[in-house]
């Protein structure tokens, strides 16, 4: 039959014997016309009507190859729904093994039916009738999936399908169980879209796992986390802990930091709440009962305040640790010390106590933020002009982020005191920014500007103050927050009520306290517009993701009020309480996008950018596209644009072909929104169509949008390799530099140039845990972020979103022993930026020398003048600087003075010696490896090197890194990639461990570890710390 | 080979049938062969030409489709004429290559030329015309249909008419068609034309019989009849140019909010 294969010419010929009335005639016609149906649908379809006829006649043999036959022209001629109908009617004919492509066509088709009725039946709940006929090719996929091995399609059909029990049979089926586990449950985070199912897919997931030989603990807690079951995490880690193996500890030391990593303050305390009770008093009282104790002392001596703050938290402290063990175990016999050791480690990382140490002293110890920079911008901008100089404050808070690094503003005091009202709010919640994460001494280092009864200071460093308490304790409030509830209380001025608010908001973000609601409310119905502003975000960021219904009685607080800043702030309140909700803010969409009011309807799209965050959700897509090109105001088009960010977080790559079109519109408004939108999502990727979009942007006419341009840039390339931010840093510098350019634009050059540096080079905007979903907090401080629009003070919640990018491993004593990594890849890919060079410094100083050689006499005098202030207040009211120096025995008067001219010239003498030590090492190193990249060629750059944790590790670099050959540390978690913090298994115990020594301070190596070791060490921590810990010379702005 | 034997038999009682002009029995005749004919493995599409019998195969498929088209022609059955017309064609097309070219194949050509310009298709007329070569113009057949198409197309609807009576023998089922094509065509002239007209003119116009029969014919184009005057209805084009501005409108303003649009 081989000839058989002549093609004929037409099937005209075979299309005439279909209307004959021998069904032998019409039967070898439609196998005839079955074999060219690929060749000459065209001609068939003029004829559709005979073949369907025939699939209708019931009587008819051969009714489905007609059914088959016309499916297929259906098929050509794209109109696939009549073509799967038609196929459904072939049965046995239609062969859903072929390869070709009509038939991939038609099962892709098929699926999607199949899923969307699926979906409208389980979750619409409506009665769908779902064809049996659908249902078995379904089946037949399936089956066939798992015949050949291919278990994840089959698993992406089953979630996809809505089929709970399709997908236990695989996973019962497939031969590698946790590998499709884990797929099963990356695909149900990213692309579930509906939350019910979601959460019914993780409660089948988690009991999946706990069927498997050897539970994967760490996966199950963070199922737990997303369906908010803590008393089950509660219950495996108190499991891990007891069950008496070394390696179930370590791995309960790790669930601990991961959960803790995702940033779910609520979740966190009521898992503490359900870990045993026994010793938790002792452990977790004395730091909430040293601040009011404080408190109520500094209320009762203002003049000993400063003293009494210093000495008693280093007392109640030191209680605390000394305390726990000891008192435990008296209240408990039973429970074996070794065990109230352990619980009392895995309270302190759950209390956040331990990460936020160890991080801290990675940041301070790493430091790599080159003052240099900071100093050519201060050099360039005008301190008259208020925009840029608070945006230089900004941009060294941004670089010094949680490192306790306040050189910079020590150095340059006069400068600093330019700041006037709410720049000097600003600049004092930067203080917050820089001493991010000490949640002991948090309130000691702000002492200085905080309220005070019977001292009147200026509201705005009060206020900033109050936020700064806010921006360091962020989502580990529980220290701060009485404090914080008291001082709003107790003040009338909106300006610290602003303050007051905000940092109340921050400290007790997303914990839903119900008294801490009710105070911020009040202070919303005084109808102030300063204070109502605060309230209104404060009230959003307390029930954070609740989605509770207070958002109705807060919208309508926004119809009622006549302020705009107030109904700014509640927007933006709404937005939060909208966080992640998804489905469930639908209803709050819809009524706030039809109000008359554009602010409301500004806070629509942030509610659907929130609330939507990260799930790349296609309707929330349409809708802010539609809103971005057909509203009216503004504003709400480019918060619309702006919040398909927040949308896109989730698939990065994405987002900036969504913007394209928008970054090039007439309305600047909207390509602001744009660049932004690209800023926020493709933060820290160095994507490369971000880039290329963004560098567009930089030329724009408009200043403000070259401004956003800036700022999304900076996210963008922030970490990433130095050849490929150098020249926008060059551009920066130009930007900044030049006089002619419009202030709006220096401002986000400005801004850019800290964020670029964010957290000493050492942080980096994390919008994912380690484990890959979405931390909370960083998300809405991005959010509120974007409000600095409006409010320059907001943009220092920029600081919530910055996590150090390190890797830090730890024993079973949760100290940091010196941990061997290997990363292969080039040494200068992921070295640090080498320091602005001398040239550039000098070409600088050549334009300012007869300014310089002043300032340099200025600072001397100022000097002077600063230590003779520090004698008296020393002397007259034992102010402030005592703090430094709590180790000292608070001596006599005269000893203050040499004290304070100490702290004021060797605190941050040799701090500065460090770094600058540490930043030459880093340069020697990298001109090495540079002049081996250029000169040399490539072939004296080593394809790898190893570096010592804790160390940097940029998320670019995490792929690169592995263990050496025959390390002794192994990470407990299984597969885990290196980076973040690792509970480390030790493979010869007993040999002697070297810890990573934090001896650079000068402190004691001993304590410093313990310190690390966090067990609770907050008075030797406070003593190894003391040096960083030392808040700034007690500068007071001259307004 | 009993297949082919049956069929050579069946074809000939076709053909005495085709002769008699019994064309009841060349139906059910013609049925029959049509399934011999599917079981012969060298006809169209089995296309099996290895075998040694496929010469005398194809020749036999040939004579019965040509047979078929006569008899459709015969008949004057539109139906089996478009499906016998297209089966020989198609037959034709698939045989070219083994074959010798049929001495009839340009006579059947012209016929269904001639087929599709009494039906007034003219499209496919031209299609048709585009695909026979210069050596088949110059057959009787289709020189004759070529020759009636320009004419036609002129508007030298006389010379049609009168050509009419001169066309081959096999022709002959075109020539009432062709009157009822030609007067179809002045009709739509007309309509187009002239806004009423008398209707003795209309009758000689339309070359029609009587007046019965003209009025009769107005009344299905609907036209109005009043007194001896027929009015063509111009009423409907006039709405349709109506229609025609609202939609230009309807356009222009949807392009202008689609402008405003454009980010």
């Amino acid at each position: 039959m081989a000839a058989a294969a002549v093609m004929p010419s037409s099937a005209a010929g075979l299309l005439t014997l279909l209307d004959d009335e021998n069904d032998e005639l019409k039967h070898y016609a439609l196998v005839h016309l079955n074999k060219v149906v690929h060749e000459f649908w065209f001609q068939i379809a003029s004829y559709i009507g005979s073949v369907e006829a025939l699939y209708e006649d019931d009587e008819f043999k051969d009714r489905e190859l007609a059914a088959l036959i016309a499916s297929k022209v259906f098929y050509h001629l794209g109109e696939l729904d009549s073509a799967l109908t038609y196929a459904l009617g072939a049965g046995t004919h239609f062969n859903v093994d072929e390869q070709s492509e009509y038939v991939q066509t038609l099962i892709a088709r098929c699926l999607d039916q199949y899923f969307e009725l699926r979906v409208r039946q389980v979750e619409g709940k409506e009665a769908v009738d779902i064809d049996p006929r659908l249902v078995a090719v379904v089946e037949r996929m399936l089956d066939r999936c798992c015949a050949h091995g291919q278990f994840e399609q089959a698993v992406g059909v089953a979630l996809e399908g809505r089929r709970l029990d399709r997908l236990q049979a695989l996973v019962a089926a497939a031969p590698d169980q946790p590998a499709l586990l884990g797929y099963a449950l990356r695909v149900c985070q990213r692309l579930v879209v509906n939350k019910d199912f979601r959460q019914q897919v993780l409660r089948l997931l988690i009991r999946l796992y706990e069927e498997c030989e050897q539970p994967d603990y760490v996966v199950i807690c963070q199922c737990l986390m997303f369906l908010d079951d803590a008393p089950e995490v509660a219950k495996i880690l108190n499991k891990l802990l007891s069950s008496g193996r070394e390696d179930d500890v370590l791995l309960a030391y790790q669930i601990a930091f991961d959960l803790v990593d995702n940033e779910l303050q609520s979740f966190i305390i009521k898992v503490q709440e359900q870990l045993p009770k026994l010793p938790e008093p002792p452990a977790a009282e004395p730091p909430a009962a040293a601040a009011p104790a404080a408190a109520a002392d500094g209320a009762a001596d203002a003049a000993d305040a400063m003293d009494t703050d210093a000495a008693a938290p280093a007392a109640a402290a030191a209680d605390a640790n000394g305390g726990p063990a000891p008192a435990a175990a008296a209240a408990v016999p039973e429970m074996a010390p070794e065990m109230v050791e352990k619980l009392s480690k895995l309270r302190d990382i759950l209390s956040g106590k331990t990460p936020i140490g160890l991080n801290l002293e990675f940041l301070y110890h790493n430091n790599k933020a080159d003052l240099q920079i900071l100093k050519n911008i201060k050099g360039a901008v005008d301190a008259r002009v208020s925009v840029a100089h608070s945006a230089t404050i900004l941009a060294n808070a941004l670089m010094h982020t949680g490192t306790s690094i306040d050189t910079f503003l020590r150095e340059n005091l006069e400068w600093l005191s330019r700041a006037t009202n709410w720049a000097k709010f600003s600049a004092t919640a930067g203080l917050g920014v820089i001493h991010r994460g000490q949640l002991q001494q948090g309130k000691a280092l702000m002492a200085p500007y905080l309220p005070r009864d019977g001292h009147t200071g200026s509201p705005y460093s009060e206020g900033g103050a109050l936020y700064a308490l806010g921006l360091i304790t962020a989502n580990h409030g529980a220290g701060t927050q009485p404090f914080l509830t008291e001082s709003l209380r107790a003040s009338g001025n909106p300006i610290i009520q602003h303050g007051a608010c905000l940092g109340l908001g921050l400290a007790a973000l997303g914990t839903n306290d119900e008294e801490v609601f009710e105070d911020l409310k009040n202070v919303l119905y005084t109808d102030d517009a300063v204070a109502g502003e605060a309230a209104g975000i404060a009230m959003g960021l307390l029930c954070c993701g609740s989605g509770s219904d207070k958002a109705q009685e807060m919208l309508a607080y926004a119809h009622d009020t006549q302020h705009e800043k107030i109904i700014r702030g509640l927007a933006m309140g709404l937005a939060l309480i909208s966080y992640g909700i998804e489905e469930a803010a639908d209803t709050l969409v819809e009524q706030m996008a039809r109000e008359q009011d554009p602010i409301l309807r500004y806070g629509a799209m942030y509610v659907i950018g929130l609330a939507y965050r990260g799930t790349g959700n296609n309707a929330a897509v349409q809708k802010l596209l539609h809103y971005a090109v057909s509203d009216v105001a503004d504003d709400v088009r480019r918060a619309a644009v702006l919040c398909l960010g927040f949308v896109l977080m989730g698939a990065p790559e994405q987002c900036p072909k969504i913007v394209a079109l928008l970054a090039e519109s007439f309305n600047p408004h909207v390509r602001y929104g744009a660049a932004m939108a690209v800023g926020l999502a493709c933060a820290g990727t160095g994507l490369r169509e971000a880039v290329s979009l963004l560098e567009a942007m930089l030329g724009d006419g408009t200043d403000f949008v070259r401004q956003g341009a800036c700022i999304a840039l900076a996210l963008v390339l922030a970490q990433q390799p130095e050849a490929v931010v150098e020249p926008f840093r060059k551009r920066l510098t130009k930007s900044i530099t030049d006089k002619h350019e419009e202030v709006m634009a220096r401002m986000g050059s400005i801004m850019a140039a800290g964020i670029l540096d964010a957290g000493g080079r050492n942080a980096s905007v994390a919008l994912r845990s380690g484990s890959g979903y979405f931390r909370r907090t960083s998300v809405v401080g991005l959010a509120v972020f974007t409000g600095y629009w409006y409010w320059y003070p907001l943009s220092y919640f920029l600081s919530l979103s910055l996590a150090p990018t390190a890797v830090i491993g730890l024993d079973s004593q949760l100290r940091a022993p010196k941990l061997e990594l290997v990363c292969n890849a080039r040494p200068s890919l992921f070295a640090y930026p080498p320091p602005v060079t001398t040239e550039t410094s000098k070409e600088v100083a050549k334009v300012e020398k007869a300014v310089l050689s002043t300032t340099a006499k200025a600072r001397e005098r100022q000097k002077k003048k600063d230590a003779e202030k520090q004698k008296e207040e020393a002397a007259g009211k034992a102010a402030g600087m005592d703090v430094d120096e709590p180790a000292k025995p608070p001596a006599a008067a005269a000893d203050a003075t040499a004290a304070a001219a100490a702290a004021g010239d060797s605190s941050s003498g040799p701090k500065e010696g460090d770094g600058a030590a540490a930043a030459g090492g880093a340069a020697g190193d990298d001109k090495a490896a540079d002049a081996a990249g250029k000169d040399k060629e490539k072939e004296k750059e080593p394809a790898s090197f190893t570096v010592t944790a804790p160390c940097r590790v940029v998320p670019h670099q995490v792929k690169h890194m592995a263990l050496p050959a025959g390390s002794r540390w192994v990470p407990v978690k299984r597969g885990a990639p290196l980076s973040g913090i690792l509970v480390l298994r030790d493979l010869t115990p007993g040999e002697p461990v070297e810890y990573a020594s934090s001896g650079t301070t000068g402190g004691p190596a001993a304590p410093g570890a313990a310190a690390a070791a966090g067990a609770g060490a907050a008075g030797q921590q406070q003593q190894q710390q003391e040096p960083e810990a030392a808040p700034p010379a007690p500068f007071e702005f001259a307004p | 080979m009993t297949v082919l034997k049956d069929t050579q038999q069946l074809l000939d009682k076709l053909k005495n049938a085709y002769k008699k002009n019994d064309l009841a029995t060349g139906k059910t005749v013609l049925g029959q062969i049509k399934i011999k004919l599917i079981q012969l493995p060298a006809v169209p599409p089995n296309s099996d030409f290895s075998s040694p019998t496929a010469q005398q195969e194809l020749l036999l498929a040939r004579d019965v489709y040509e047979h078929a088209v006569l008899l459709a022609l015969k008949s004057q059955s539109e139906a089996a004429l478009e499906s016998s017309f297209t089966q020989l064609k198609t037959f034709y097309a698939d045989t070219r290559s083994v074959l010798p070219a049929a001495p009839q194949q340009w006579m059947f050509a012209g016929l269904n030329l001639l087929r599709l310009l009494v039906a007034n298709r003219i499209a496919e007329f031209h299609t048709e015309l585009e695909l026979i070569p210069a050596e088949g113009m110059t057959v009787p057949h289709v020189a004759s249909a070529v020759q009636l198409e320009q004419w036609l197309m002129e508007g030298a609807y006389n010379k049609v008419l009168a050509a009419g009576k001169s066309l081959p023998p096999e022709c002959s089922f075109a020539v009432e068609q062709l009157s009822a094509t030609v007067r179809d065509e002045i009709a739509s002239c007309a309509e187009a034309s002239y806004p009423s007209l008398k209707l003795a003119d209309a009758q000689v116009l339309m070359m029609l019989a009587s007046r019965k029969e003209t009025e009769e014919y107005a009344k299905q184009h609907g036209w109005a009849i009043e007194g001896d005057v027929v009015h063509f209805n111009k009423a409907a084009a006039a709405d349709a140019t109506a229609e025609q501005h609202m939609r230009l409108i309807n356009h222009a303003l949807l392009y202008a909010k689609e402008l405003e649009r454009i980010v």
